[in-house]
């Protein structure tokens, strides 16, 4: 016999996020999915995040790394709330995952949750983890033909987040074409040039944070 | 790469569905799978192989996977020209402006599976 299924292969996945979003709706916790290829400095963003935001929002981060707690522990060296998930292999993370480890945290009393994803410009994209925003991080050591070069992930994310612009200087990497090529792909998406390191522009990513912070959780 | 566990997902999502329904063997799985669903075909025919001997009774040698294509199509939101996008998903090739929407080319699902149950039907 023929059974017309005509399901999502992601449907359980699917189900995980809509759970979560729901959680984080009902707590009032803005939830910041972070995506990058390693190294891009994810983790020197979230640091530097931390300690501009940490007086005014209390901050969880939930890390996401092959193996290790070097970045949960760099996370924790600044007092936040860190959970760490080691995927030993697996190269992203999933909402069911995230579920497990939301009980670890009160998250009534969370303001802000990020997650930072597997360094990985592919798998990453397609899993939904129920939060509210999904940004990608692209390091101007990387080159900006990423951005043509892994549509899909561009495409499926609310913010572009050029990080190590201190390195403009000294390697190419053409911001006006970096964002002509993602508006191109995604012309909603937001398009932020920063360094984590120095702190240059990085108003701009606090800013917009509180912003939404303040928008996505009105009642 | 990400195939490996999408092809388990998509085993369980035949495997309770047929245990629901009483079948016993599945001899054909029809799965759609869009060009920018950042799924290789080719990857998952491979997990597909190494997963397959991993499933209980339900499956053997003989249970074949068919990847059906589905290719990724936009249309501009201003001139309504229908194109198939390259990398830059939303920019019309008439407007050249980037006011494109998709139609298709991100599914990922499975559409149907042929299976018998225990009187063989």
């Amino acid at each position: 016999m023929e059974i017309n299924l005509k399901e999502e292969v992601l449907k359980d996945q699917n189900k995980a996020a809509a759970f979560n979003r729901k959680l984080f709706q009902d707590s009032r916790t803005l939830v910041i999915n972070i995506m990058s290829s390693p190294g891009a400095g994810k983790t020197t963003l979230l640091e530097a995040t931390v300690k501009a935001l940490a007086r005014e929002y209390k901050i969880g981060v939930i890390e996401g790394d092959l193996a290790t707690e070097r970045d949960a522990d760099r996370l924790r060296a600044l007092g936040v709330d860190t959970v760490q998930i080691n995927t030993v292999g697996g190269c992203h993370l999933d909402a069911r995952m995230i579920a497990k480890k939301l009980p670890e945290f009160d998250l009534e009393k969370t303001d802000i949750l990020f997650i930072e994803n597997i360094g990985n410009l592919v798998c990453p994209s397609g899993y939904d983890l129920g939060q509210h925003f999904k940004v990608v991080v692209l390091s101007v050591p990387e080159g900006n033909d990423k951005i043509p070069k892994y549509p899909i992930m561009f495409r499926r994310t609310d913010m572009t987040l050029i990080n190590k612009i201190d390195l403009l200087p000294y390697v190419p990497f053409n911001l006006v074409e970096a964002a002509e090529d993602l508006k191109s792909i995604n012309p909603e998406a937001l398009f932020k040039p920063v360094s984590a390191l120095t702190g240059d522009r990085m108003g701009e990513w606090t800013g917009w944070i509180r912003e939404v912070y303040h928008t996505c959780l009105a009642r | 790469m990400h195939e490996l566990s999408l092809m388990a997902e998509l085993i369980k999502l035949v495997s309770e569905d047929a245990h629901d329904r009483g079948i016993i063997k599945v001899s054909k799985i029809d799965v759609i799978v869009g060009d920018l669903s950042n799924v290789l075909p080719e990857a998952l025919e491979e997990a597909f192989i190494y997963l397959r001997p991993r499933v209980e009774a339900l499956f053997d040698e003989q249970t074949e996977l068919h990847v059906i294509r589905e290719e990724a199509r936009a249309a501009c939101r201003s001139c309504r020209t229908e194109f198939v996008p390259d990398y830059r998903i939303a920019f019309c090739p008439v407007c050249r402006l980037p006011t494109s929407e998709l139609l298709s080319g991100e599914t990922f699902r499975v559409e149907s599976y042929e299976g018998c149950d225990e009187d063989g039907n």
